[in-house]
């Protein structure tokens, strides 16, 4: 009463070439910087053209605003001294340590929420409140606590950026469809393995946006650490260079170290959490926003 | 609750899966559903039984509790099988993986070695004419073609019993949300790879020309709560056959009008 079968093999056969969606064709990479790359330099030179516009007709007294090369000129010095990168190193290294510790930290806890009911219930809203709370209010107590030591820092930073990664991690969990774990549990997995084959990769894009805002939060805490916390026991960060350009009255300093630290958070951001995001997405077929 | 797990007794191998008045009651006290009303159900090894019933039937129920996803709340389960594999009526596949590696993660979690792993979810993809798209993820196949690789998927984790138990296959409206032709070509499938393969299949649908068309034998469900109502022997099926249980399930379902 049915077809043969062997005419149905190539109904499928053809169904299959049929089916199989169309890869999109990259288009080169010249093309790909003008429409990624070319954009934001022209905004950049924008903001340079007005910036000197401001500063040539002179609304502002020089110690206010200050000429674009003279910021220029204290980025090329301290630079040349090799002090910019002392400061860099000094920072960077507390706030990738920092980040990590709260990773560490920040992972199980997460899971812990996600996964057991009454964690969730106990400390669940409290994670999310912290979020809310600026980790620089953490600084007065900090230093009462452990003095002006890196320690003050590192639990600044820690503030920042644990709830930010937990509650990601939580709210990837939360999102992954219940059919997988099923599927998970219907193949045999245990608990553990569950965890680290299913929950832990089905979250992780909402695993990575966590971990995204927290290093934005961390390198935040640390300079509102750096700026508030100065001693000469802790060296001088992007924090305290900033503290001792506008203790001087140097503008140039001032401004020069904020280009810093957002130079820093665009490079990481540029560097290591775009790749990762995109690598991510694609390999899911989420490629719709990027 | 007495369900039992009992794996490859030689001398019961005439019988897969054993239901004996298996009962599911959902909630408590006045709100309380009976999903299932003593059912029983023998399946022998290798053959295809499916269930038959409209919605609120209680199937996914039954086939949840031989999979071992839900527990029933009284009766027995005998179960002469390696762990039973269940295809849902989505693929389900982890959408970050390719899909030789949704076939090997089956395999993982039943403990075999990398090496073999790599070789088993080959074959298994070449089973299901799947072997060029092995390195694709799930997003780059077609509807039919995802199913088949859950269907291989599900073959990996039954068929690697180690003591040659026989392989049991739970399938819930694989093919419900596939268009009319691709269904048609994967019924076919099916059956290609069950001669070839010699698994056991309980196959869930509310389609009476799909139950009649894969099974060997049909097993008619009332619904709310779900008995066994029936049985067709559907070897050799015929038009008359089909008529007969559309009939029947027709009065199954109007008996709930009112």
């Amino acid at each position: 009463m049915a077809t043969p079968p062997d005419t149905l093999d190539k109904v499928g056969a053809g169904l299959d070439a049929l089916d199989v969606p169309v890869e999109a064709h990259r288009p080169p990479v010249w093309r790909r910087f003008l429409k990624t790359g070319v954009p934001p330099i022209i905004a950049f030179a924008l903001l340079l053209g007005v910036w000197q516009a401001l500063w040539a007709s002179a609304v502002l007294p020089e110690f206010q605003l200050p000429a674009p090369i003279n910021v220029w000129d204290e980025l090329v010095r301290s630079i040349s001294t090799g002090e910019a990168f002392g400061i860099l190193w000094t920072s960077l290294h507390r706030a990738v340590l920092g980040f990590l510790a709260a990773v560490v930290i920040a992972t199980p806890l997460g899971l812990l929420i996600a996964k057991v009911r009454v964690v969730r219930a106990a400390i669940g809203s409290l994670l999310t409140g912290l979020q809310s709370l600026p980790s620089v209010a953490w600084v007065p107590a900090a230093i009462l606590w452990f003095g002006v030591t890196p320690s003050t820092i590192y639990f600044v930073v820690l503030m920042g950026s644990v709830p930010s990664i937990a509650n990601g991690l939580v709210a990837g969990i939360d999102q992954i469809p219940p059919l997988l774990p099923r599927v998970g549990r219907a193949l045999g997995a245990g608990r553990l393995a569950s965890a680290r084959h299913i929950l832990l990769p089905a979250a992780l894009p909402g695993y990575l946006a966590g971990l995204k805002q927290g290093w934005a939060f961390s390198w935040r805490s640390l300079m509102a650490a750096e700026i508030i916390a100065t001693s000469p026991q802790l060296g001088v960060g992007l924090g305290q260079y900033l503290h001792n350009g506008s203790s001087l009255n140097d503008i140039n300093m001032v401004i020069a170290a904020i280009f810093l630290i957002l130079l820093v958070g665009i490079g990481i951001e540029l560097l290591l959490f775009r790749p990762l995001e995109r690598a991510v997405l694609r390999a899911r077929g989420l490629t719709g926003a990027l | 609750m007495t369900a039992t797990l009992e794996t490859t007794v030689p001398s019961t191998v005439d019988t897969a899966v054993e239901l004996s008045g298996v009962r599911k009651v959902f909630g408590h006290g006045n709100s309380a559903v009976v999903a299932l009303d003593g059912v029983d159900l023998r399946v022998k090894p290798g053959e295809f039984v499916c269930l038959l019933g409209a919605s609120g039937c209680g199937k996914s129920t039954l086939l949840n509790i031989v999979a071992g996803l839900d527990a029933a709340t009284s009766g027995e389960l005998q179960l002469n099988t390696s762990r039973p594999a269940v295809m849902f009526q989505e693929p389900a596949l982890m959408p970050w993986l390719t899909a030789a590696r949704n076939v090997e993660l089956a395999l993982r979690f039943a403990g075999v070695g990398r090496l073999a792993r790599k070789r088993r979810a080959l074959d298994l993809l070449e089973l299901v004419r799947l072997g060029d798209v092995a390195d694709k993820r799930p997003h780059e196949l077609s509807g039919g073609m995802r199913q088949r690789v859950a269907l291989a998927r599900a073959l990996a984790s039954t068929t690697v019993s180690p003591d040659g138990a026989p392989a049991l296959l739970l399938m819930d409206e694989p093919f419900a949300a596939l268009d009319a032709i691709t269904r048609d070509v994967l019924q076919s499938e099916l059956l290609r790879v069950w001669e070839t393969t010699n698994t056991a299949i309980i196959f869930v649908t509310h389609d009476v020309r799909e139950a009649v068309r894969l099974g060997q034998r049909v097993v008619l469900l009332s619904s709310r709560p779900g008995r066994v109502v029936r049985e067709w022997d559907v070897t050799d099926s015929s038009t008359e056959v089909l008529d007969e249980i559309n009939t029947h399930l027709r009065e199954v379902i109007s008996g709930h009008a009112s």
